[in-house]
């Protein structure tokens, strides 16, 4: 995947993973995105580099009484193609708010 | 009934199917992120509730998620291995035959023209061509006499892991060739097709001429592709490396190194044939040297 060759969704995804959003559910939910397209496109990006994934530690999944989540981050490669993304679609940071706190 | 109970059976009965698609090296650390996810949509908001609709739309992305995996994994595997050349090969074949079918109409007259122009021209090209390819071709030795192959957990991979090396290596090298030709031919006759509707049988000068330039690039394909693959898994080698300096071709070894993917040896390509090496020389790698080639 070329970083000048993005897709909307796809930009969208990582306009939503620059802002701290970090689990699937979670990019789906704040971007309005199927689920459909959401997993495949991490997977993608995670593929070429764009996007490392790591799990939360256990014991703070514990303390929530939840499972413990994979989170994806935004590499150097992925962010450097996330502000190329939005030079090309300025609305994007319209369409996805900050995040403001931690999802339960 | 409750929305929970009515929405786990979705999530239960969905995600061991899916897990079957997800290939095994990932299947575990997969099981467990989309158990996570899941726990997030009957969780959120405090709430444990689940809205059936979100809940069989996370399913989709789950399959498509699953799906996407199997395909990559696929895609990975097929990249450079004997039997996705072989495929390749086989389904542009089966194109042309398709595209000559279709503008012939029937399949008399197809097996008619493919017989006349095999016999009435073809022949007396590919089978000088095959000789001197086959005869020209610097046979390297192979040194891979172990009869495991890799991953043989399929039963076409255990089949294949009863014979040598030598005779995988062969049978390959012997379908690839044949396939190779039957593209040349099937092609020439495809892209003749409007030309001879145009001149009519003059077009067979033409063909014959096609034929003779593809029989041989055809073949001088199949063989350098053949030198440059992996002994044991017939894989393309990769990661090609520059080794020695080349104003010192006298005193030193100087060429390219390309190793295979799966950590089974090395070919060194020497820049110059010499007397000492007439052929690429393949280094074969031990168990000790796949710490660093597995990812």
């Amino acid at each position: 995947m070329s970083p000048g060759r993005l897709s909307h969704s796809v930009a969208m995804l990582m306009k939503a993973l620059s802002l701290g959003y970090q689990f699937g559910f979670e990019i789906m939910e704040v971007t309005g995105l199927p689920s459909g397209t959401v997993y495949p496109a991490l997977r993608r990006l995670e593929r070429d580099g764009f996007v490392t994934s790591h799990w939360e530690a256990e014991e703070e999944a514990f303390e929530e009484q939840r499972p413990a989540r994979r989170y994806y981050v935004l590499t150097r490669a992925g962010k450097e193609a996330e502000a190329m993304a939005t030079t090309r679609y300025p609305l994007l940071a319209r369409l996805v708010p900050e995040k403001l706190v931690k999802t339960q | 009934m409750s929305l929970r109970e009515d929405c786990l059976p979705i999530h239960e009965r969905i995600l061991p199917i899916a897990a079957r698609l997800v290939p095994a090296a990932r299947r575990p650390e997969w099981r467990r992120e989309w158990q996570a996810e899941f726990w997030q949509l009957r969780h959120r908001d405090g709430k444990r509730k689940t809205n059936p609709k979100e809940a069989l739309s996370l399913s989709h992305g789950l399959l498509a998620d699953a799906a996407w995996l199997r395909v990559d994994w696929v895609r990975v595997s097929a990249q450079g291995s004997a039997s996705g050349c072989l495929w390749v090969l086989a389904v542009y074949c089966l194109l042309c035959a398709v595209v000559e079918l279709v503008f012939v109409g029937s399949w008399h007259s197809f097996a008619r023209t493919l017989a006349g122009h095999f016999t009435g021209g073809f022949v007396f090209v590919a089978v000088p061509g095959v000789f001197a390819s086959i005869a020209t071709y610097p046979l390297r030795p192979l040194r891979c006499d172990e009869k495991d192959l890799p991953h043989a957990s399929r039963l076409s991979a255990r089949l294949l892991s009863r014979v040598s090396a030598r005779t995988r290596w062969n049978l390959f090298l012997s379908a690839k060739i044949g396939l190779t030709l039957a593209l040349v031919f099937l092609f020439s006759m495809v892209t003749c097709l409007p030309i001879r509707a145009a001149i009519g049988t003059r077009a067979d000068w033409l063909e014959l001429l096609m034929w003779a330039v593809l029989v041989t690039t055809g073949l001088r394909w199949a063989l350098l592709n053949q030198e440059q693959r992996c002994q044991r898994c017939l894989r393309t080698l990769s990661q090609p490396i520059r080794v020695g300096p080349p104003s010192r071709n006298f005193l030193d070894w100087s060429g390219t190194e390309l190793a295979c993917a799966d950590g089974h040896g090395l070919l060194h390509v020497a820049e110059m044939q010499g007397s000492w090496c007439w052929y690429d020389k393949w280094v074969e790698l031990d168990a000790s040297f796949q710490g660093f080639f597995t990812a």
